[in-house]
C-alpha cells in the first residue's frame, strides 16, 4: 500500500473503481479505501473467495460486471486499502481510518468521494423485529451469500428491487407469500419510455413479473405493510391497500399472512456524510433520493480538491456511477496538471453522453423507488422512528410541538439519531416528519455531520500505549 | 436604519431589557429579569442553549473551577441541584461524587497545590486513600498515584438544557427571538435599538451574553475587549452497561469523564479542535481525539470495550486573565455583559441571577467581575 | 430445508463456531450475519432503551443492529467473515 497518494478515493464501488481507472490511465498515484474486503460496492458485492459458483450462469449480469471491474482495478495497479473504516476527513483533506493494524491516515492532494447509498425503509409497527430486513439486505444475502432471506417471505415496498428479490427467492427455492408494491401497474407503465433506454433491464423486469405471476405469487399493487408481529419464530404480516399517495384505504380488507420473514425497502438514500463533514455545498433533490452535493459538469464539489461521483451524489444506478467516477478521475488528473483541458474534453465528452443516457434511466428508477408522502402521514404515534434509541413518532411530535424547529434541535431534545447508526436509519423519516411542519425538506435541514463517520472500538483506536504516550496539553489555569 | 423607520417595522416594540445571547447565562439573566417584573426580550442567532450551553460536557464540578470562582460555583451547583424550584424542570441534573486524579509525581504535586487553593476558597475537596477512591469509583484504574475527592460534583445533560430553559422562559413571559441574528446596536437617548432582519426592537437596558461572539458585540458599542475562543472537544460512546458512577478528572483539568443514566459515556476535558467563530465552523483534530480517548481509557479500563459514536466541538470564551466578564459596561448607561466564566456550566446560572439582581437595582449577593480591567487601551 | 441455496455455489470448507457456547455449523468465508441467520439465530441483541429484540437488518454495516462480540471484541456480524472456532456472543454487546 502507498503512504502518500495524490488522490484518495473513498469507496470501491463502481464510481470509485471508475475514478481509479481514469487516474491510473494518466499516471496519478491513487489509493482506493473501502470498509469492505473487495471492490464492487454493494451492487457488485462478490461472493466470499472461499465460494465457487457452480458454473450455473444466471447469477446475473451484475456478478459478471463486478468481476470485470475487480479485474480492471487489479490490472490498473491502483493501490487499495480494504477493511478500513474512514472516520475523519479534515478540511486539509487529511483522511483518518481505522484498519486491521490500527489507526492510520493519509494526506492526499485530492479526494474523490464515492460513498454510495444506504437503503430507505419507512417505519411501520413491527419494523424492528428480527426477521424484518431491507430489500438491499436480502439482495446481499441472495447474491453474495447464496442464501434465502426466508423460506416463506413477504416482499414489500417500492421500486425495481421488489421484483428482483422476489424472483431470486423463487429461483432459490423459497416461497414468496405475497409481493406488496406501493406502486400501481400504471406507475410502471408511465416509467416505460425512460426504461426503454435500457431494454435489457426492461425485459428482465417484465420476465420477473411474468415468472412470479406464473408461480402463483400474489402481486398486490397499491399495497403496503400495515404491521408486522412476532409469531413463534416467524412473523404475522398485515398488508393493506393504499391510494396513489400511499395513504391507507379500505382497512377492513387488510390481509394478514404468516411468513418467516418480511423483506421491505423504499428506495435508496445517497450517503453524503463525508461531503457534509467537509462543508460541501448541498441541496435537496427528492428525485435523487435526498440531499446531494452541488457538482459542476466535471464532478467537482464546492471546494478545491474535492470530487464526488456515483449514487452518493444522487441515486442514478451503477452504470452511471462508473461513468461519473471516470469523469471525476479525469478531472482530478486535469487539476493535478497531468492532462490538459483538450485531453480532458476528448476523454470526458463520450463518457458524459453515455452518462446522460444512464441518468435518464436512473431517474426513472429513482422515481419508482421514491416512497409516496402518505406513508409518513400514516405513521402512528406508537411506531418507533429511531431504531437505536427507540424514539417514537409521538415523541418526535411532542418535541415539534414544544418548538423544535429543525432536525438537529429535534435530535438534541429526543436523542433521535444519536445512537450508533448515527441517524442513517431514521434521518430521512425524521426530516420528512419535520418537513410536514416546516413546509419543506430544505427548511427541516439535515443532521450535522460528525466524526467518527462510523462507530469505532475504543480499544482499536487507542491501541497499546503507556501513560507517557498520551500527548497531554498544558494544564488549565487554576 | 434610522429611528424614523420604527413605525413601519413590525414588532419594533420597546422592552425593559433585551438580552442578546440565549445560552445558560443570558437565559438565566432574562428569566430572573422577567420574574423581577421586566418586559424582557431574549434574542439569539440560533436557538436557546444551542452553542456552548447545549453542546459542552455539562460538568458541575469544583475540581476544575478556578479557585477564585469556587464560592460562585458552589452556589451555582446548588441552583442546578434544585433546578425544578427555579427553572421549573430538570435538564437531567445528576449530582454525584467527583474525583481528580494524578498519575505522575508532577501531577501529584499539581493536585496537592490545587486542592489546597480550592479548599482555601471553601471547596469541600480532600485527598483520599486509594482504597477509598476505589470504593467511590469501582471503575477506576489501579494506577492512580494521588486522588482528591469532592462530594459536590455531577453534571447536567447539556442537550436537554435548551428544552428546559425554553419552557421556563416562555412561561415567565420572556419574548424569544430565535434564529434572529443581531447585526448591530444603536445606543441612543434612553435606550438601545437592535438591528435585526425584519424587526428592530428597542430596549431600555441591554445585556450582551454572546459567548465567544461577545468581542464582536462589545465592538457594536465601541468597546474593545479581546476574547479568546477555545474550541473544546467532546466525545461520546454508545449506550453501554454501567462502567462508572462518578465524575472523573485529572489534576491538570484535561479530563472530564462521566457516564449518563442512559449508559452513554462522555469524554471531554478541553482538548482542542480547530474552529473559526466568525464562519461558525469547527473541526476535530484526530490526534487530539485519540489522545483524549487514551486518557479516558487509561482512567476507566472498561472503556476499552465500548465504541465511540460521535465527537463534536463547542466554543468557550476566555478573557485575557481567564476570569469572568459579568457586570455593567462603564460609560454606557444600562449596558451589561455576562460571559467568559471558566467552568461556566457550574456557576453559569448563579452569575445570571447575580447580574439580574444588579439590573433590577438590588445589591448582588456576591461581587461581579468588572469589564474595566479588560478594556484594551485604544 | 436449509436457507443456503445449494445448487448455485460450492461453498468452502465447513467450520464450527461457538455461539453463546453452542456449536453452530457454517462455511469458511461466509458472512457471520448469514451464518447466524441460517442457524435460526435471528435475535442478536436487545435495543438498549426499550429492550426489544433486534437482528440483521441492513447487511451493509449501516444500521448497527447485528452488533455482537467476536472473540471478545464488538463487531458487526454483517462485516465479519466466519472462521473455524470463532467465538461469538450475542446479547452481550450493550
Amino acid at each position: 500500500m502507498i503512504r502518500d497518494p495524490e488522490i484518495l478515493i473513498l469507496g470501491a464501488g463502481p464510481a470509485g473503481v471508475g475514478a481509479a481507472l481514469a487516474l491510473a490511465d494518466h499516471g496519478v498515484r491513487a489509493l482506493v479505501v473501502d470498509s469492505g474486503f473487495a471492490a464492487g460496492g454493494q451492487v457488485y458485492r462478490p461472493m466470499p473467495d472461499t465460494f465457487a459458483p457452480n458454473g450455473t450462469p444466471g447469477l446475473g449480469p451484475d456478478q459478471e460486471e463486478g468481476a470485470r471491474q475487480r479485474r480492471l482495478l487489479a490490472d490498473s495497479g491502483v493501490a487499495t486499502a480494504f477493511g478500513r473504516l474512514v472516520w475523519s476527513i479534515g478540511t486539509d483533506l487529511r483522511v483518518d481510518a481505522l484498519g486491521p493494524d490500527g489507526p492510520e491516515f493519509w494526506r492526499p492532494k485530492g479526494l474523490v468521494v464515492a460513498a454510495g447509498a444506504t437503503e430507505r425503509v419507512v417505519p411501520f409497527p413491527g419494523w424492528t423485529l428480527p426477521g424484518v430486513m431491507g430489500l438491499a439486505a436480502a439482495t446481499i444475502l441472495l447474491k453474495s451469500q447464496c442464501m434465502l432471506p426466508g423460506r416463506r417471505v413477504v416482499v414489500a415496498g417500492c421500486g425495481p428491487l421488489l421484483f428482483a428479490v422476489a424472483n431470486a427467492v423463487v429461483k432459490g427455492g423459497g416461497q414468496v407469500v405475497a409481493l406488496a408494491d406501493l406502486a400501481g401497474p400504471g406507475t410502471w407503465l408511465r416509467a416505460m419510455p425512460a426504461l426503454l433506454g435500457r431494454p435489457g433491464d426492461l425485459l428482465q423486469g417484465g420476465a420477473w413479473m411474468a415468472r412470479l405471476a406464473a408461480k402463483g405469487v400474489p402481486l398486490m399493487f397499491r399495497h403496503t405493510v400495515r404491521e408486522a408481529r412476532a409469531l413463534g419464530a416467524g412473523l404475522k404480516v398485515s398488508l393493506g391497500a393504499v391510494d396513489a399517495n400511499g395513504r391507507p384505504m379500505r382497512p377492513a380488507r387488510d390481509r394478514t399472512l404468516e411468513a418467516d420473514s418480511l423483506v421491505v425497502g423504499h428506495g435508496l438514500i445517497p450517503s453524503t456524510e463525508a461531503l457534509r463533514l467537509l462543508g460541501a455545498e448541498m441541496y435537496f433533490d427528492a428525485e435523487a433520493g435526498g440531499w446531494v452535493p452541488r457538482l459542476d459538469d466535471d464532478q467537482r464539489a464546492s471546494r478545491a480538491g474535492l470530487y464526488a461521483a456515483g449514487d452518493g451524489t444522487g441515486v442514478r444506478g451503477a452504470v452511471g456511477a462508473f461513468l461519473a467516477g471516470r469523469i471525476a478521475g479525469l478531472t482530478a488528473a486535469l487539476d493535478l496538471g497531468r492532462i490538459d483541458a483538450g485531453q480532458h474534453a476528448r476523454a470526458a465528452g463520450p463518457l458524459r453522453r453515455r452518462l446522460a443516457q444512464a441518468r435518464r434511466f436512473g431517474r426513472a428508477m429513482s422515481r419508482l423507488m421514491a416512497p409516496p408522502s402518505g406513508l409518513y402521514d400514516a405513521l402512528d404515534a406508537h411506531t418507533v422512528v429511531c431504531r437505536c434509541e427507540d424514539v417514537t413518532r409521538a415523541e418526535v411530535n411532542q418535541a415539534l410541538e414544544s418548538g423544535a424547529a429543525d432536525v438537529n434541535q429535534l435530535k438534541s431534545w429526543t436523542r433521535c439519531g444519536m445512537g450508533p447508526c448515527q441517524g442513517r436509519m431514521c434521518g430521512d423519516t425524521v426530516a420528512q416528519i419535520v418537513a410536514l411542519r416546516t413546509g419543506s425538506r430544505a427548511a427541516a435541514g439535515a443532521w450535522t455531520a460528525r466524526v467518527p463517520l462510523r462507530p469505532l472500538n475504543v480499544e482499536a483506536l487507542a491501541g497499546d500505549f503507556d501513560y507517557d504516550d498520551i500527548p497531554l496539553p498544558t494544564a488549565a489555569p487554576l | 436604519m434610522s429611528v424614523n423607520d420604527k413605525a413601519r417595522i413590525p414588532g419594533g416594540e420597546t422592552f425593559d431589557a433585551a438580552v442578546v445571547g440565549a445560552g445558560v447565562m443570558g437565559a438565566t439573566t432574562a428569566l430572573f429579569l422577567a420574574r423581577g417584573g421586566m418586559r424582557c426580550a431574549l434574542i439569539d442567532a440560533g436557538g436557546v442553549c444551542r452553542e456552548a450551553s447545549g453542546v459542552n460536557a455539562g460538568t458541575l464540578t469544583l475540581h476544575m473551577t478556578r479557585a477564585a470562582l469556587i464560592p460562585y460555583a458552589m452556589r451555582g451547583w446548588d441552583m442546578w441541584k434544585n433546578a425544578p424550584d427555579w427553572l421549573g424542570g430538570d435538564p437531567g441534573v445528576c449530582t454525584t461524587d467527583g474525583l481528580s486524579l494524578a498519575f505522575t509525581a508532577q501531577e501529584a504535586a499539581l493536585l496537592e497545590e490545587r486542592v489546597e487553593a480550592r479548599r482555601a476558597q471553601g471547596a469541600p475537596i480532600e485527598i483520599v486513600t486509594a482504597s477509598r477512591a476505589r470504593e467511590i469509583e469501582p471503575g477506576l484504574t489501579d494506577d492512580a498515584r494521588l486522588v482528591a475527592h469532592c462530594p459536590m460534583d455531577g453534571y447536567v445533560t447539556a442537550n436537554l438544557t435548551g428544552h428546559t430553559y425554553r419552557r421556563a422562559l416562555v412561561e415567565a413571559g420572556v419574548r424569544l427571538y430565535e434564529n434572529a441574528p443581531v447585526t448591530g446596536i444603536e445606543a441612543g437617548d434612553g435606550g438601545f435599538r437592535l438591528a435585526m432582519a425584519g424587526v428592530a426592537p428597542r430596549a431600555r437596558r441591554l445585556v450582551l451574553a454572546g459567548g465567544v461572539w461577545l468581542e464582536d458585540m462589545l465592538a457594536w458599542l465601541g468597546l474593545r475587549i479581546p476574547i479568546k475562543a477555545l474550541v473544546n472537544q467532546l466525545i461520546v460512546t454508545e449506550r453501554v452497561q454501567p462502567v462508572m458512577r462518578s465524575v472523573l478528572g485529572i489534576a491538570s483539568g484535561l479530563l472530564s469523564l462521566k457516564q449518563f443514566a442512559n449508559g452513554t459515556v462522555l469524554v471531554g476535558g478541553g482538548w482542542q479542535g480547530k474552529g473559526d467563530r466568525a464562519r461558525h465552523t469547527t473541526e476535530i483534530v484526530p490526534d487530539n481525539l485519540i489522545g483524549n480517548l487514551r486518557l479516558a481509557r487509561y482512567v476507566v479500563p472498561a472503556l476499552a470495550e465500548t465504541r465511540i459514536v460521535r465527537a463534536w466541538l463547542g466554543f468557550e470564551a476566555e478573557t485575557s486573565d481567564a476570569l469572568p466578564l459579568v457586570g455593567p459596561l462603564r460609560g454606557i448607561a444600562e449596558a451589561y455583559a455576562i460571559g467568559c466564566v471558566h467552568s461556566g456550566y457550574t456557576s453559569g446560572p448563579y452569575f445570571g441571577r447575580l447580574l439580574a439582581q444588579r439590573i433590577l437595582g438590588q445589591e448582588p449577593e456576591m461581587p461581579l467581575f468588572d469589564a474595566d480591567r479588560l478594556l484594551a487601551t485604544p | 430445508m436449509s436457507l443456503r441455496i445449494a445448487n448455485q455455489v460450492r461453498r468452502g470448507p465447513a467450520v464450527t463456531l461457538s455461539v453463546d457456547g453452542q456449536a453452530v455449523e457454517a462455511f469458511a468465508g461466509e458472512s457471520l450475519a448469514a451464518a447466524l441467520w441460517a442457524a435460526g439465530r435471528r435475535a442478536l441483541r436487545q435495543s438498549p432503551r426499550a429492550g426489544t429484540p433486534r437482528g440483521v437488518f441492513c447487511m451493509m454495516g449501516a444500521c448497527q443492529e447485528c452488533l455482537v462480540r467476536v472473540d471478545g471484541q464488538r463487531a458487526l456480524a454483517c462485516q465479519v467473515a466466519v472462521y473455524a472456532d470463532m467465538r461469538v456472543e450475542t446479547g452481550a454487546a450493550t
